[in-house]
């Protein structure tokens, strides 16, 4: 008799498959990718404080900055295009596009590169956008302050 | 005959309660992912400036409002979790009133404002006032935060 004859008669052979371990696997590429996920793919924000914060901390002794105002108006052609024009409010060049209104708030803010700037980073900006301005508009005029590096952009609250 | 075979077939059996406790498991997950995406990010066109210096979502705990795009630029109201507000001065109350007890349940929390890009500013404007003004009727001293979510497409924009 030879030796692979006496095993096989030792006994059934078991080929039962063991499926734990890839359960197991399974289990930690699903923890994995759950993780790993981002459910609002592409999104971003802006943070924006609302003027309720500053309620309390106010400095007594601090000048009241006059807010620089932007405002947005329709301008004519089709509505759902969205045109608007944008005025500032004060003796300022009036922007014609928000790259304009980029360009003139980053040269008249106050940094290191230019210590001749007119507005501090924290200086008031205030977002006034008439009502029927599409909301684009009004999350590029909030942009255009941003991205010129001013920190206390808010949105007109006499309207609401 | 080969003496494999000398008791009957082998019997290859794969047990398969564990698979099917795992397919469960992976179902209501997925269902309930699903639900809470589905309520979070209701689908909208975001609006998505040019440039645009945002900064990732937070990680902070936060609540998602949705302004609810209508046809023709109009909205059908705000939605928070699964309740929803109409677009009147009473749901404008009432969404106040709902996000005032949010807030003191956990006053730091973080608003994450999305609305579609053709929306018109004086229907997004109510609800920024509702979360203002629920954060002083909550009188939370931590700050009220406003996240104003937009698209940045890394792969098309410009790297900041």
């Amino acid at each position: 008799m030879s030796g692979g004859r006496s095993k096989a008669r030792r006994g059934r052979p078991s080929l039962s498959l063991n499926l734990t371990p890839m359960i197991d696997v399974v289990f930690q590429l699903l923890i994995y990718f759950l993780v790993s996920t981002n459910f609002a793919r592409g999104e971003q924000v802006y943070r924006v404080d609302l003027p309720s914060r500053s309620d309390g901390a106010a400095d007594p002794f601090a000048l009241d900055d006059e807010p620089l105002r932007i405002e947005l108006v329709p301008a004519g052609g089709d509505p759902s295009r969205g045109m608007v024009a944008i005025r500032l409010e004060g003796p300022w060049p009036q922007p014609a596009t928000f790259e304009d209104l980029y360009q003139f708030l980053r040269s008249r803010l106050l940094d290191a590169r230019q210590p001749d700037g007119l507005f501090a980073a924290d200086h008031p900006i205030v977002v006034s956008p008439a009502p029927s301005v599409r909301w684009d508009r009004t999350v590029d005029a909030f942009n255009a302050a941003v991205r010129a590096g001013y920190t206390n952009v808010s949105f007109d609250e006499s309207d609401r | 005959m080969s003496s494999v075979y000398a008791r009957g077939r082998a019997r290859i059996e794969a047990n398969l309660t564990p698979m099917i406790d795992m397919t469960f498991l992976l179902i209501v997950f997925f269902v309930l992912v699903s639900r809470i995406s589905e309520v979070e990010s209701v689908p909208m066109d975001l609006p998505e400036p040019q440039e645009a210096a945002t900064v990732p979502l937070p990680d902070e705990s936060r609540v998602v409002l949705n302004v609810l795009p209508g046809p023709d630029g109009g909205i059908e109201g705000y939605r928070v979790g699964v309740m929803q507000f109409a677009p009147t001065p009473e749901g404008a109350e009432a969404l106040e009133r709902h996000l005032a007890t949010l807030f003191r349940q956990n006053p730091e929390l973080d608003v994450n404002l999305r609305a579609d890009r053709a929306t018109a500013y004086s229907d997004v404007a109510p609800a920024l006032g509702a979360i203002a003004s629920a954060a002083r009727l909550a009188e939370s001293p931590e700050a009220t935060r406003v996240n104003l979510v937009v698209i940045k497409d890394e792969r098309r924009g410009p790297r900041p």
